[in-house]
């Protein structure tokens, strides 16, 4: 799954992105990829919040939303969330 | 008066006070599609238009991500921010009804984002029946900001926070009411309401 470049949401408090085509997540799967890294994560059913280094919402539309206003951390931790995107669509 | 912690509903609430009017203020809390910082900036704008005109204005914060979730588990998406605004119109309503308020207002000025189009608008507010109050409809963003900068709720309303996680990637700017009544059957309108209004508390 492939990503547009992160981006400071509208209201500057977090980072965000957003898949380059339309997904639907299988939230349970992604839940369960996360756990298995030790990562607590709160079930919203229409989203998922994983308690990282800093908060980060993964929505069954596969939009990611990082609150943290540091650039780098930011990036850091999307490609960490990638790969456990890319763990949980694997058969 | 509906609060939302942005720049236009502390200017529209500056400007029912300076009237006169006795005002309550309701606010939606969209946690956890956003962060805590909107319920921090209202109580703060709060703080600093009691101080400027010697009286209290009291405020309902109600649960709005139960709701949040209902709509996205079970309503078109697109349309999502409309539904989102009729909910917010209805639990307004009960609180007013509650408060014997005899108008509801809002910060809203036509064509600033998807839900303030004339279109979204109308099919936003065919929700409720008490008039509605809109001190800045015909203002443009440079008058409120400016307005906003000389009353100080500027500062407040501009500190970073999360945008709203549950707004579509491309919200529709033109709704019809058919559609709209169409996507409510799909929820439990009344018990999704008597929950949110019975959680609510006063600040």
């Amino acid at each position: 799954m492939k990503y547009h470049a992160l981006r400071v949401c509208a209201n500057r408090g977090a980072f965000e992105a957003v898949p380059a085509e339309p997904v639907q997540l299988d939230l349970q799967r992604v839940r369960g990829g996360f756990e298995l890294e030790g990562i607590q994560v709160l079930d919203c059913r229409v989203m998922l919040i994983a308690q990282m280094e800093r908060e980060v919402t993964v929505g069954r539309d596969g939009r990611i939303l990082i609150k943290s206003t540091n650039g780098p951390e930011a990036e850091r931790l999307l490609q960490h969330v990638e790969a456990v995107l890319a763990s949980a669509a694997a058969p | 008066m509906l609060m939302s912690g942005g720049i236009d509903s502390p200017v529209s609430l500056y400007y029912l006070l300076r009237q006169g009017h006795d005002m309550v203020a309701v606010h939606l809390d969209n946690r956890p599609f956003t962060d805590d910082t909107p319920l921090e900036k209202i109580t703060d704008h709060l703080r600093l238009l009691e101080a400027r005109f010697g009286r209290k204005v009291p405020m309902y914060v109600l649960p709005h991500g139960p709701t949040q979730i209902a709509l996205m588990r079970n309503t078109d998406r697109h349309v999502g921010c409309v539904l989102c605004r009729r909910f917010m119109w209805r639990a307004a309503e009960r609180i007013a009804e509650r408060e014997n308020a005899t108008f509801l207002a809002t910060g809203e000025a036509l064509g600033q984002v998807a839900s303030q189009t004339l279109s979204n608008m109308r099919t936003a507010t065919a929700s409720v029946h008490l008039p509605i109050v809109r001190p800045l409809i015909g203002f443009d963003k440079q008058e409120i900001e400016a307005v906003a900068r000389s009353i100080g709720t500027y500062t407040i309303s501009t500190r970073p926070g999360v945008c709203c996680q549950a707004v579509p990637d491309r919200p529709a700017t033109r709704s019809g009411l058919v559609q709209i009544l169409q996507e409510e059957e799909r929820v439990d309108v009344e018990a999704i309401l008597d929950d949110c209004v019975r959680r609510a508390v006063v600040v």
